[in-house]
């Protein structure tokens, strides 16, 4: 009887809740992530059946490379051009205006460029991917696929995941051009720095590895992305409020997702 | 036999939803499943066609395709009504390349005329009306020539003259294809007008098998209650 009451008594205090919040909290986590895994491995099973057409791959190249590019472009060139407004007149004064290129160019290849165009590219497509996969979920249509013998996972993700990993490093390259001739533009205007002294400076800052680690990450960047939003849209339950949820579930995972692995690209890579 | 149920069993978080049901159904017939919403008719439908895992029993089917068609139609809203009729034919792994586009089209506008709606190939689901998108996934359901049709709620949402034409088609359907049919329903109407059987549950036991002249006539009192549409009876909502 006491021990009855002491147990009700616990589950009313504070710490019980906290606790109660954080292994649910972990649970969600670990079976999103296992999920994740799985949808993954299933997508690369699908590879080998050619489970998709080349126009709707095309189609979703079109929105993941298309359709986001000017609210990348928008991001990463006015990103490219604060930074250039904040340094490049204080550069200019102490007699370093010949590293000002080199350093947006740096700052633009090897980071910004790609975490920007992750953060638009999740907002944009991420997130209406996942919608429209958990629409089709709450509405029974994953469901009429599956009974008509088709793999859901490879008829859907196939193409999107496909699509989001050949298209992120087209919209990264262009989206640093962008952001390096938005650096020089802004450079001139604030310290008159001459756009050939800026682009002597990228040519001299950037190399090969930089490169090469940018179009990597970018490719690393955008399967996580569409392969996230997809899982966490197919995992979307109960109506409207499934497919909301599922939505946000699909940002904060993209968005925590793609900083770690710009973690490990910064420490594998640059360390 | 076409579909032979034996002591399902299936259970959601410790509560028991189908507790050993069993039935069966032959080629050419049809067996409506009727009871309260939550009572388990479409967890039935699932686990026949493998969209849920049984706890036990056994489902066993004479071979061919099973096909489903689902209360709110489940079109595929970004394909039009051809690659939705014929989402299988081009998507299925056995069958993707089998057909050339001329005999993808013959195949469509045979299922279209036979659920009445020849020609409307390249509208949207969202171009058509409720009766009409439940026709459409009739048409897409019979496209493999199916043995065994399942229809979860077809009626639900239409107006009464829809409901008898999709009853009609759903006899008619029948009587093309001589497959197996379980038709989940509420409505009386729509049991008069198709089933050959009909099998009623309740927290998860069948409580009424039989005709549905045996259902109308049978005094029992969960019979009663269904029939009558009345609120005092054995059977409690949830």
């Amino acid at each position: 009887m006491r021990g009855g009451i002491l147990k009700v008594y616990y589950k009313a205090t504070f710490t019980y809740k906290i606790i109660r919040a954080l292994e649910q909290t972990v649970t969600e986590l670990i079976s999103t992530l296992g999920q994740i895994v799985i949808f993954g491995i299933e997508f690369l099973k699908g590879l080998k059946n050619k489970p998709t057409t080349f126009k709707e791959l095309m189609y979703q190249c079109y929105r993941f490379g298309v359709t986001s590019l000017p609210i990348t472009l928008s991001i990463v060139g006015m990103t490219s051009i604060i930074v250039a407004m904040q340094v490049a007149g204080e550069m200019v004064k102490q007699g370093a205006g010949n590293y000002v290129g080199m350093l947006v160019a740096i700052l633009m290849v090897r980071e910004e460029a790609v975490i920007m165009a992750g953060f638009a590219i999740i907002s944009m497509i991420g997130s209406s991917l996942a919608s429209e996969i958990a629409t089709m979920k709450v509405t029974e249509q994953i469901d009429a696929i599956t009974v008509l013998k088709v793999n859901p996972v490879h008829y859907l993700f196939t193409p999107r995941v496909l699509a989001g990993t050949l298209m992120m490093p087209v919209v990264v390259i262009i989206s640093s051009l962008v952001g390096i001739i938005g650096g020089a533009v802004a450079s001139n205007l604030v310290s008159g720095l001459t756009f050939k002294a800026y682009f002597d400076s990228v040519w001299f800052g950037l190399n090969t590895h930089d490169l090469n680690v940018c179009i990597m990450k970018s490719f690393a960047f955008g399967f996580v992305i569409s392969l996230i939003s997809c899982s966490c849209g197919m995992e979307a339950r109960d109506g409207a409020k499934g497919v909301g949820l599922a939505t946000t579930k699909a940002v904060v995972w993209s968005f925590v997702a793609i900083v770690i692995v710009d973690l490990i690209f910064a420490a594998a890579c640059f360390y | 036999m076409s579909i032979e149920v034996k002591n399902l069993v299936k259970t959601f978080d410790k509560k028991v939803i189908l507790d050993n049901i069993s039935f069966r159904v032959d080629d050419g017939k049809i067996l409506s499943i009727i009871g309260f919403s939550g009572s388990g008719k479409s967890t039935v439908l699932k686990l026949i066609s493998g969209l849920l895992e049984k706890d036990s029993g056994e489902i066993i089917t004479t071979g061919g395709d099973i096909a489903m068609v689902f209360q709110y139609s489940a079109l595929f809203d970004s394909l039009n009504v051809f690659d939705n009729i014929s989402f299988a034919l081009q998507e299925r792994k056995d069958l993707r390349g089998k057909y050339t586009r001329k005999e993808l089209e013959k195949i469509v506008a045979e299922k279209l005329e036979l659920v009445g709606l020849s020609g409307i190939e390249n509208k949207y689901p969202s171009e058509l009306s409720g009766g009409m998108q439940k026709r459409v996934s009739f048409a897409r359901a019979i496209v493999t020539e199916p043995k065994i049709i399942l229809y979860d709620e077809p009626t639900a949402g239409l107006d009464p003259i829809s409901s008898t034409l999709i009853e009609d088609y759903i006899v008619r359907l029948k009587n093309e294809t001589n497959a197996a049919s379980i038709v989940v329903t509420h409505q009386m109407s729509t049991i008069r007008r198709t089933a050959d059987s009909v099998l009623m549950l309740y927290n998860g036991h069948a409580v009424f098998e039989g005709s549905p002249d045996e259902l109308c006539r049978e005094e029992t009192p969960y019979t009663r209650q269904f029939v009558e549409a009345a609120i005092d009876g054995p059977m409690k909502m949830n």
